[in-house]
């Protein structure tokens, strides 16, 4: 308890300093050019704001080495969340301080590397951390939510207390570390350090209830198709090394400053489209890790994974590296003719296919995952249509309404035993110990849903619109906008109608909390009997509603929600100057003013898009509440006929995983298979085929060696034979040519013995003194 | 006190000492002899002047045979001390980790082991050519032993192709070298196996004659690495060998490919190295990807892990063959780092065949909840193979793919003389010099794909999922090498029934996995001690290439002495300020 | 050829072969050797295929010691009795391998042994 204290304190202190911060409008001057301002020094403690969850992670580790069976990890990981949260309060104030300039935290050496005196000789990217208010704006609601989540997870985790309790929160430390990697990072591998760092987590944390097949599937589908992305960033980083001849964001800027000179003159054609490219290749990173067109795939699968998990990664924070990436690399993004534009349709098409998607679902968690998926897109169109404030904007307001949407999911998950289908739930808020969510969830909706005037969803939505409006180039991407905002509207209304309010009803799911080594097995032998009621009583089955820690942090979040009004609902408040004395803060200078039919694009928006969304929910209202009497129809049901085959379409993705697997996983596999075929056949084939040839020599003469004794002896006598015939052969002909040269025939040749009286034998001749010795000897 | 001389005959005189003791004695000699090489392998870490870390250091030399030149010369700069580090770490460890796995003939085992130790130490210290090939062909034997004598069931095809195809294409290897020897004769009037006098010899030769001499170290080296149409034999080496084997295979064995290329096919031919840069680079890419693939498809864990050592040094290779400072100590570093992570990955697959019998991802899988300790090592090692930021494989992997990327060649254009292989020096202003591009570097990068892909399907077929295993149980282990031996069963099993293995790793397996692991770390999040190491004979090696390759397309030059005049003192001076290797 | 008929006393060795000629001893060699070599690849018998061996062998001897006698000198001979040494050694040996092979088989057909099959 004293640890929740200590943490509505530092809430009261931001919320605190998120007022003074914006009753202070005029305090600092936007910068142009690249928005990257002096350096300035800051404590090196701060570099100690991703290590404390490090040392979190350590600790859960050794918890599990342990084998500790208590609530320890979470209280490990609350705590060291809490103090990282802390110091980023602390450098929130310095980089406050400092507006438009940036400092460098130098934590220690990691690559550094000098092999020739030019500067293309050498490779530095150290553990050194770039903070600027982008770094404070993301690090500020990445170690919050974090904390928060960390506490609804103690609760929302507790069957698993043990090994699992562990491992959970070992992968969210470490989580938590790696995204402030990628946040904080002064340079483009620690950023790559912390892009893959969140991937493995996200690996992790999905594959948490690894007993699922589903789950280890969704596991490797993120992270294979997030390392496609990856494959991607990873080669805009090496090329902007080889363009800009470091990984170091500051020198990289200071190295695009002409370019964005040129661009901004509209010169496309003097910047070489190396450097056009690398913002191109940064995008299918961001687009992968973001879940935008075409890499969206992994998101909805990754629900897979605890709640707290998919409110954390892939809804607040994760999932917007990309559109950090997009607006960290802003000075970039703006030298290239054609990576906004891209970044724009991307986000703009994401957004409307996901909402048609999360239209036609029925698991409220997916709804909410395919939401995500389309509020991303807007993030991205935020930056693409070269609006600053809109993309940031909508990350931060939407890190909190949707991680407490998904915390209310998950607490009904929680409490229903897996229930999450609309369609077997029903006014849950008129039940007991539910309230609390139900407000949540409500607050959720309606910021989701872009209310307006009293949601910060609305403005920081209404913000992007405007923009896109605004700029001349852009204006189909508004429309599919606004399009989106009003199905945004009605699916968002629909969970909620259908969900909580109407009349009370509910069917428990099919699945136990219990993941843990112990009671998995019975969990699964439950499943074939549809509900599962083992653990709870077979008869009286209830649900069980949160309890503090959870209703704790939805209330927080409630408040956060709405207090963000504060932070956006100003054109030129809070976050306008966040984003703008930034790097990000380049992209001023490209302000748009198109009109939206004559009127101001922002002025026309918040009038528009207020009643967009109202017209969504108004419909949403209309076919999911309205004389709705049962949870498993409403109105809605009557109208899908007369759409034909498109609802079932939508329901199934618009079969693009289908697609996706026939048009990439088969043909790749299929290659796999003829690769291990060639590979045995062909290649290692020919290898054989040198050993074959002694071999195949060797069989043809190996019936000479029968065994049988006579055989040898008969060809042993017969090579004699020959021998000597050629012998012979040989002598006769040694014997014609020796005549015809009139050598005497007495010779040494083989064969003719010296006729010993007439020739003078050498050896004879050697030996004669010794034979008349011998013969004196004798007589 | 010449610790190097020590580190390289300790285990020697350990083998021997094995070969006399009792057979029950024989594993802890050897634990014993492998956990001493260390201290003077430390002494020598610590004596070792680091700020030349390029310079041959401990210089040793002892006339062998005179008439010849031969001689017994021994030396180590920073590459060598890192891989003989490997190769130190690895020996108590493949030791240790052959406990339970080895019930049978354990002196036998336990000698040649020691004495493959030596080898492999001897091949990074020898600096005489013939000395160097004694040991480099050495390594076979022991190999050849441990395979055919501990393996699994096909241990016989699979010893006598290892043997036979690496030792066929290491003749070849030898002809260059002696051809090069008898090159370095003429020059010198007399004979000479000196590293030294030979490469000064090699570089002398011409285009044509380097380019026969490169072809021939190459046939050798890329079998020994090995580089993409001759990587048969291993796979099938790898499956075969027993787990120690494995581990010494890939953690050192490959490496006296990459280590053969470093030291001879880049500097003795440096013109030719560059000229067929690309080619090589091609096979390294392609095998990144096939070997991938195919990795997909296997069936045998252990297969898939071997597979993706070949994939893997495809990496390596491109890296070499950069010719740039990142992209040569990226491989450095990626030899290293391979060795302790498919190293492990070997111990880890060996820890569950010791366990289950078999290594088929059919009959496996869900190891998880009945082996928390061993797959929380998995999961870590894979990562590590995969290439994950933070652990060793990501330094080594980025390296070498910045290094390709970097490497377009670039700087020729400034001279007029050799238009760049990828565009202008205005488009990539920070290229260095090299024969490779951004186009080896991007389908290289795909290779961190598919690597995902295979180490992910590995790890989720048999770490994650519901638990499966043949006959579940966790007793009768003694028969861990059960196919080997079939027929001395009874008998052996009275002699040496170790106690069942618990259900989780023993504290011995874990202590056999800890110093890997820290090493992953290490190299991973703080290898700048290491890569500082690497600056200066990178470097040297870097500057004689690109020397030497200036040299080449100065004398190639057009006869006409307007343009010649035009750019020769532009090439001198520019090969003169880039003999000087690079200082901070 | 006429040398080949020429009696050896004329090679005026203090005791001349007083009744032969090369050639005669030649032939007889020639005939013990062919006798020797028939006999070997025609019998099936271990023992008599032994014994023809050792009359090839002599038939080899007695030709070394015509030629000794023919040259005057001794190289021949010498020959000769190293061959009788070596032979004698030999024919132990043999007799000994044939006993063991006949009692593996109860035979002394040579032909029951294939072993070398290949």
């Amino acid at each position: 308890m004293s640890g929740l204290a200590g943490q509505l304190a530092i809430m009261h202190e931001t919320l605190g300093s998120l007022a003074l911060a914006a009753g202070d409008a005029a305090h600092a001057q936007p910068r142009f050019g690249t928005g990257v301002g002096a350096k300035f020094d800051v404590p090196r403690l701060f570099g100690l704001i991703p290590f404390i969850p490090l040392l979190a992670c350590a600790l859960c580790g050794l918890c599990a080495a342990m084998k500790v069976k208590t609530k320890l990890p979470a209280a490990i990981t609350v705590g060291c969340l809490l103090a990282s949260f802390g110091l980023t309060i602390g450098l929130y104030a310095q980089v406050h301080a400092n507006p438009g300039d940036f400092a460098i935290i130098h934590a220690f050496e990691w690559i550094n590397f000098q092999w020739g005196q030019s500067e293309a000789q050498s490779l530095t990217a150290n553990f050194s951390f770039y903070a600027d208010s982008l770094t404070a704006l993301w690090m500020l609601f990445v170690t919050g939510l974090a904390t928060l989540i960390a506490l609804y997870a103690s609760e929302y985790m507790s069957h698993d207390v043990g090994q699992g309790y562990c491992r959970f929160f070992m992968a969210f430390s470490l989580f938590v570390f790696s995204m402030a990697c990628l946040v904080m990072g002064d340079n483009l591998a620690l950023l790559f350090l912390g892009w893959e760092g969140v991937g493995l987590c996200s690996y992790l944390l999905i594959g948490y209830f690894y007993k699922k097949p589903s789950a280890v599937a969704a596991a490797k589908k993120a992270f294979v198709v997030n390392r496609i992305g990856d494959l991607g960033l990873s080669l805009g980083v090496m090329l902007a090394f080889v363009q800009f001849g470091s990984l170091e964001y500051a020198e990289i800027f200071r190295k695009a400053e002409p370019f964005l000179a040129l661009a901004r003159d509209g010169q496309w054609q003097d910047i070489p489209w190396t450097v056009q490219l690398i913002p191109i290749l940064l995008t299918i990173g961001a687009f992968g890790k973001s879940a935008q067109l075409p890499l969206y795939v992994w998101l909805p699968d990754a629900m897979e994974g605890p709640t707290p998990v998919s409110a954390l990664i892939h809804a607040a924070t994760m999932v917007t590296a990309g559109v950090y990436l997009v607006a960290r690399m802003f000075p970039l993004f703006l030298v290239s003719e054609h990576a906004l534009t891209i970044v724009a349709w991307g986000g703009a098409l994401t957004a409307l296919l996901a909402a048609t998607i999360g239209m036609a679902q029925f698991d409220i968690k997916r709804i909410m995952a395919y939401s995500t998926v389309s509020q991303l897109g807007y993030m991205f169109c935020g930056l693409g249509v070269m609006g600053v404030m809109g993309g940031p904007a909508h990350v931060f307001t939407h890190a909190f309404f949707k991680a407490m949407l998904f915390l209310a999911c998950g607490a009904v998950m929680h409490g229903f035993a897996g229930q999450l289908d609309l369609r077997k739930l029903s006014g849950l808020g008129k039940m007991p110990g539910w309230r609390i969510v139900t407000v949540a969830m409500f607050v959720g909706c309606i910021n989701l849903a872009g209310v307006p005037f009293i949601t910060a969803g609305f403005y920081s939505k209404d913000t992007i619109l405007g923009d896109a409006f605004a700029n001349p180039a852009m204006v189909p991407i508004g429309w599919i906008l606004l399009i989106t905002a009003g199905l945004t509207a009605y699916y968002t209304f629909r969970v909620f109608f259908r969900v909580f309010v109407g009349p009370a009803y509910y069917e428990p799911g099919d699945e136990l909390h219990a993941h843990d080594d112990h009671s998995h097995d019975h969990a699964h032998a439950n499943k074939d009997h549809g509900h599962d009621s083992h653990g709870h009583g077979h008869s009286a089955w209830q649900p069980h509603p949160p309890g503090w820690a959870i209703n704790t942090v939805l209330i927080l979040l409630t408040i956060l929600s709405f207090a963000a009004i504060v932070t956006v609902f100003k054109a030129d408040g809070w976050l306008y100057r966040m984003v703008t004395n930034s790097s990000a803060g380049a992209g001023i200078a490209a302000d748009h003013h198109h009109k939206f039919f004559g009127f101001d694009a922002h002025a026309a928006m918040k009038v528009v898009s207020g009643i967009v969304a109202i017209a969504g929910i108004a419909v949403a209202f209309v076919l999911h509440y309205s004389g709705r009497t049962s949870a498993a129809t409403s109105k809605a049901d009557s109208l899908v006929p007369m759409l034909g085959p498109i609802p079932r379409w939508a329901q199934n993705k618009w079969y693009v995983d289908e697609f996706y697997h026939f048009l990439f996983v088969r043909p790749l596999w299929l290659l796999s298979v003829v690769f291990a075929a060639i590979d045995k056949v062909l290649v290692d084939g020919l290898v054989n085929v040198f050993g074959w040839v002694p071999k195949a020599l060797a069989k043809t003469a190996r019936p000479l060696q029968n065994g049988v004794l006579h055989d040898y002896a008969l060809r042993m006598a017969g090579g004699v034979a020959l021998l000597l015939l050629i012998i012979v052969l040989m002598v006769n002909r040694g014997d014609r040519t020796s005549a015809a040269a009139s050598i005497p025939p007495t010779d040494n040749s083989i064969g003719t013995l010296p006729a010993a009286p007439a020739a003078v034998d050498p050896i004879a001749v050697s030996l004669d003194p010794i034979r008349a010795k011998a013969q004196e000897a004798v007589r | 006190m010449n610790w190097m001389l020590l580190l390289l005959l300790l285990p020697l005189a350990g083998a021997a000492l094995v070969a006399f003791m009792p057979e029950k004695s024989a594993r802890q000699v050897a634990t014993l002899v492998t956990l001493l090489c260390c201290v003077p392998f430390l002494a020598m870490v610590g004596q070792f002047d680091w700020a030349r870390s390029g310079v041959d250091q401990f210089q040793t030399t002892a006339v062998w045979f005179e008439p010849l030149g031969l001689s017994f010369r021994l030396a180590a700069d920073s590459i060598t001390m890192l891989l003989v580090g490997l190769t130190v770490l690895l020996g108590p460890i493949c030791v240790v980790a052959s406990y339970t796995a080895i019930s049978e003939r354990q002196k036998t085992y336990y000698a040649w082991l020691l004495v493959l130790q030596t080898a492999m130490t001897g091949v990074f210290l020898a600096r005489d050519m013939v000395l160097f090939y004694v040991f480099f062909e050495f390594t076979l034997v022991p190999m050849f032993v441990l395979i055919s004598l501990y393996g699994s069931t096909n241990r016989k095809y699979a010893a006598v192709k290892f043997f036979l195809y690496t030792f066929t294409g290491s003749i070849l290897t030898l002809a260059g070298l002696a051809y090069v020897a008898l090159e370095a004769a003429r020059a010198n009037g007399f004979w000479s196996f000196d590293f030294e006098a030979l490469k000064t010899a090699a570089r002398g030769m011409t285009f044509d004659q380097q380019k026969w001499v490169f072809i021939a170290l190459m046939v050798g080296f890329a079998v020994k690495v090995p580089v993409f149409p001759f990587h048969t034999w291993l796979p099938l080496a790898h499956t075969e060998a027993p787990t120690a084997g494995s581990v010494v295979l890939a953690g050192v064995l490959l490496k006296l490919g990459t280590y053969g290329i470093f030291r001879f096919a880049l500097q003795f031919t440096p013109v030719a190295a560059y000229e067929y840069a690309p080619a090589l680079a091609v096979l390294g890419v392609v095998g990144i990807i096939y070997a991938g693939l195919i990795c997909w498809v296997q069936s045998d864990i252990k297969k898939l892990v071997a597979y993706s050592s070949v994939s893997h040094l495809g990496f390596c290779v491109i890296g070499l063959f950069a010719l740039n400072g990142v992209g040569l100590s990226g491989s450095v570093m990626y030899m290293i780092n391979h060795g302790l992570s498919t190293g492990a990955l070997f111990l880890l697959i060996g820890m569950i065949y010791e366990r289950y019998h078999t290594r088929e991802f059919k009959k496996l899988g869900g190891l998880a909840s009945q082996m928390p300790v061993w797959s929380t090592f998995m999961v870590f090692f894979a990562m590590a193979s995969v290439g994950l930021p933070g652990l060793n494989g990501f330094i080594s992997e980025f390296m070498c793919l910045l290094g390709t990327f970097q490497a377009g060649g670039t700087t020729w254009t400034e001279f007029g003389m050799i238009p760049g292989r990828f565009g202008d020096a205005s488009l990539l202003p920070g290229a260095t010099f090299g024969n490779l591009g951004p186009w080896f570097a991007a389908f290289a990068a795909v290779g961190m794909v598919v690597t995902a892909i295979y180490i992910l399907y590995m790890v989720g077929k048999i770490v994650w999922g519901e638990f499966k295993a043949p006959g579940h149980s966790a007793h009768a282990h003694n028969h861990a090498k059960g196919h080997g031996h079939d027929n001395h069963h009874g008998a052996a099993h009275a002699d040496h029934a170790h106690g069942p293995l618990p259900r989780d790793l023993s504290g011995r397996e874990i202590a056999v996995l800890v110093p890997l692991a820290v090493a992953c770390l290490w190299l991973g999040l703080y290898p700048s001690p290491v890569l500082r190491t690497l600056e200066e004979p990178v470097a040297m090696v870097v500057t004689q290439v690109r020397a030497d390759v200036l040299r080449n397309a100065q004398a190639a030059l057009p006869a006409d002495p307007q343009t010649a005049d035009a750019h020769t003192p532009a090439l001198l001076q520019q090969a003169a300020t880039i003999t000087e290797p690079g200082r901070r | 050829m006429n040398t080949l008929f020429c009696t050896l006393a004329q090679s005026g060795w203090p005791e001349p072969m007083p009744t032969g000629t090369l050639f005669h001893y030649l032939v007889i060699s020639a005939a013990m050797f062919v006798i020797g070599l028939i006999g070997f690849v025609t019998r099936r018998n271990l023992i008599i295929m032994f014994l023809c061996t050792e009359l090839m062998f002599q038939a080899a001897g007695l030709s070394l010691i015509a030629f000794s006698r023919f040259h005057l000198n001794h190289t021949g001979e010498t020959f000769v009795i190293f061959v009788l040494t070596v032979a004698a050694a030999e024919a132990a040996l043999a007799l000994a391998l044939v006993v063991l092979l006949f009692r593996r088989k109860e035979s002394l057909d040579a032909e029951r042994w294939a072993e070398l099959r290949g």
